[in-house]
């Protein structure tokens, strides 16, 4: 079953250049603060555009060095005419990088339609009625852009089946972080990564099934050391798989590929403009936002809950707003006698096996 | 590093006014603890008029984090913040800002800046600027305020991006009067918005000046004159200096005399100095290019519709160029700008510390030269920390750069 998902994502290119061919529309987001509901509600499929472990070669004349390889790679692979069947693309506010990407894109990459939401980064009562007046300036573009309304009905549909998923995967989160789940954590990297290519009602009828199939299976985690794995984005699913050969289950997570993306709700209200935005304002903070207690304050939680013995940060190696935050991680974690162990990377496992024997030593350490 | 030191003897007369300017405000710094008065650090961009309006003496750990890497203090404050477990690759201004505090150390008698009573950041520079803050606050225990933009990319201002800002800076007002004590008072804000204005109008013109050829103000000069802009927008002493600034430089390009001798090449800067080695700039002159126009200095200065405080204040701050815009815009800004100031050539300093203003730099070179034919040249370097600096490689790329110049007479 989990193949079903990892080949979702592996013929994602292909898949949508069929939809594509039956004259569906399609746009492309990167990050997880893009109002996925009212792409979805325009009658357009979103899809999220992820990093990739080829050589970065085109982007190498658009961006310096000292810019993260998620981003580089994302460049890249417009450059090289890999999302050439974007109709358009929605980005939000959310790092430095992710706000000068779209002019860099369209700059350089043919794309009919580019939408940028000026996210606020705080949690107030102004910020969130800044949020619903850049939703509405998306919304009435979208509608442009396809030439007729979209009205709250469609826009409530669309929260409905995003829900939908969101309890699905939330779910299948808490399979994972039971006494010998049947389902790693790189299995469930491989979940949600598909999720983001998948028209979500197709995607609700796997997650639906993967679930039934998980219900009636055991299989062991015994012995392993149970951790919690916190991050930015990454592409490399080795990483995960690595921790669980040598000993370590991934129980519970803060990743953006992850219940980051998933975790919060929209709450049906009678403005669905206001419901989203209220969602994606107050969704678990990523690093980017501000202040950032409550996503200490998560972890510690997910941590008490799922009895995590150890925590693995894996972060993206010049991604500003991650690396500021580890310090302050770092001291709330000893704070509360809470096993911490640093990765950074660049999108990938890497070959030398430096990670794996810093994991092994951690294990150990724990054991 | 460099070879000569800066030159000792001042161009300009007022020179000696905004040593004084500075002199005042450091003595004044050092004194504010002892007299009770309550300190604010404040971000780049963060509105200094609201310590102005409620009695606060503004701190910038910016502007000391320039002057650090002028005295060559930054590497051993960069590391300091390295080994609480700050990445190498962040921004230097904020690892020499807590590297500092962490060490307890600085260049003013061998100190660091008075304490904080309270914090009040932006975060529509950067992202950095934010997390940067947080720990500040933490450090301190003392309250923090980060003003938010909701800027747009790409396009023109919304009201609700300004409204978003001026709602901020009602909410800033009260939660200075919370944690100080002092009482919002309007005609003192707008007295104050009178003069940030006004400073700002002034900046601007000088500028502009720069325009005529030969430039009669030269780089150093114009960012060692952003001091009054940056820390006094808001104090008569402002007006009244870049008044007499005015006067001299308008005199200066009248007579069309040259603040560089030997003027060839009339250079686009972008963005920061390198500020351990604004000797760079010397480089330049020598073979003949002079820096005559840049966004970063202009930056600082926007002016403000005092009929509408709040709004024009937030106008002001989040209306800055730098800030929000995209690629093609910065492309079509420089344009318009290497029109109007005589421009030959661009230099991009691409700052590994700042990513927000580095990304999207080879774009707009392109960009230009494609649609003007302007050329342009790119180095790399960090704007504080010292530790990976190649003064070879780029004097190497600069060489090269006049070469082009030159061959294209
Ligand atoms: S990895 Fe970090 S810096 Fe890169 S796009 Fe994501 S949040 Fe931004
Ligand atoms: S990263 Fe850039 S904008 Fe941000 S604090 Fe540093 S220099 Fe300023």
């Amino acid at each position: 079953m989990i193949a079903d998902f990892q080949e979702r994502y592996a013929k994602r290119h292909e898949l949508a250049k069929r939809w594509k061919k039956e004259g569906k529309r399609i746009f492309g987001y990167f990050c997880g603060y893009a109002p996925e509901e009212l792409i979805d509600a325009a009658g357009i499929i979103p899809v999220r555009i992820l990093g990739s472990l080829d050589k970065v070669t085109l982007a190498d004349s658009h961006l310096q060095s000292f810019i993260c390889a998620f981003g580089r790679s994302c460049l890249d692979q417009g450059l090289k005419g890999t999302y050439n069947y974007l109709d358009g693309m929605v980005t939000s506010k959310t790092c430095d990088i992710m706000r000068n990407m779209p002019g860099i894109w369209s700059r350089n990459i043919e794309i009919p339609f580019v939408g940028y939401i000026g996210a606020p980064a705080k949690r107030t009562k102004a910020a969130r009625e800044c949020l619903i007046e850049e939703f509405k300036v998306l919304r009435s573009k979208l509608e442009e852009f396809i030439g007729k309304s979209i009205d709250d009905d469609s826009i409530n549909q669309s929260i409905e089946t995003y829900n939908e998923s969101r309890k699905l995967l939330k779910e299948l989160y808490e399979i994972r972080g039971k006494d010998n789940s049947p389902l790693s954590g790189s299995d469930f990297y491989h979940v949600v990564r598909a999720g983001f290519v998948t028209p979500k009602k197709e995607y609700n009828k796997m997650l639906s099934s993967l679930k039934s199939e998980l219900i009636s299976s055991k299989s062991s985690k015994d012995g392993k050391v149970r951790f919690l794995v916190s991050g930015s984005t990454f592409e490399d699913v080795n990483i995960l798989k690595m921790i669980e050969e040598v000993g370590g289950s991934i129980v519970a997570d803060d990743l953006c590929i992850g219940s980051r993306y998933f975790w919060d709700l929209v709450e049906p209200a009678s403005d669905p403009i206001r419901s989203l935005a209220d969602r994606y304002q107050m969704r678990i903070a990523c690093p980017c936002k501000h202040p950032s207690e409550e996503r200490m304050e998560r972890i510690l939680e997910e941590v008490k809950k799922h009895r995590v013995e150890g925590v693995i940060s894996i972060v993206q190696k010049y991604c500003d707003t991650h690396l500021f935050e580890y310090p302050y991680m770092k001291d709330v974690l000893q704070k509360n006698d809470i096993p911490f162990l640093y990765l950074e990377t660049e999108d990938r496992l890497g070959e030398e096996g430096q990670f794996k024997t810093r994991v092994q030593a951690f294990i150990e350490m724990l054991r | 590093m460099s070879d000569k030191k800066p030159e000792k003897k001042k161009r300009l007369k007022t020179a000696e006014k905004l040593g004084k300017l500075m002199a005042d405000y450091y003595t004044e710094s050092a004194m504010v603890k002892a007299q009770k008065k309550p300190v604010a650090w404040l971000s780049s961009v963060a509105p200094v008029e609201v310590c102005y309006t409620m009695d606060v003496f503004p701190i910038y750990p910016e502007n000391y984090g320039t002057m650090c890497a002028a005295r060559k203090l930054s590497a051993e404050f960069c590391a300091a913040a390295e080994a609480k477990g700050f990445s190498t690759d962040l921004c230097s201004y904020a690892l020499n800002n807590l590297g500092s505090i962490y060490l307890n150390k600085g260049p003013f008698m061998g100190q660091g800046l008075p304490e904080p009573d309270l914090l009040i950041a932006t975060e529509h520079a950067c992202l950095s600027m934010a997390k940067w803050w947080e720990e500040l606050s933490r450090h301190f225990n003392v309250p923090l305020y980060i003003v938010d933009a909701a800027l747009p990319v790409g396009e023109d201002l919304s009201p609700h991006h300004i409204n978003y800002f001026a709602e901020q800076l009602r909410e800033l007002m009260g939660f200075v009067e919370e944690h100080t004590g002092n009482k919002f008072d309007m005609d003192k804000f707008k007295e104050v918005l009178g003069y940030s204005d006004e400073a700002s109008k002034l900046f601007l013109e000088i500028g502009a000046l720069r325009k005529t050829v030969p430039s009669p103000i030269s780089p150093i000069e114009i960012f060692t004159n952003m001091f009054p802009i940056v820390t006094l927008a808001g104090k008569k002493e402002a007006v009244e200096f870049y008044n007499e600034l005015y006067d001299e430089i308008s005199e200066l390009a009248k007579r069309k005399e040259a603040a560089v001798p030997n003027e060839k090449y009339r250079l686009l800067w972008d963005l920061f100095p390198i500020w351990y080695n604004l000797n760079l700039f010397k480089y330049i002159e020598e073979k003949g290019g002079v820096v005559v126009a840049d966004v970063y200095a202009t930056t600082f200065g926007g002016r403000v519709d005092i009929s509408r405080p709040f709004e024009g204040l937030a106008e002001r701050y989040v209306g800055n160029p730098l800030l929000s815009y995209g690629v093609q815009q910065k492309t079509e800004l420089y344009k318009q700008m290497i029109k109007e100031y005589h421009v030959d050539g661009v230099v991009f300093h691409s700052n590994r510390s700042c990513r927000m203003a580095s990304m999207g730099q080879y774009d707009v070179k392109q960009g230009i030269y494609e649609d003007i034919g302007i050329p342009g040249a790119i180095f790399e370097s960090d704007f504080v920390d010292p530790r990976s600096y190649s003064d070879e490689q780029v004097k190497d790329t600069l060489d090269s750069f006049f070469e082009i110049l030159e061959s294209r007479g």
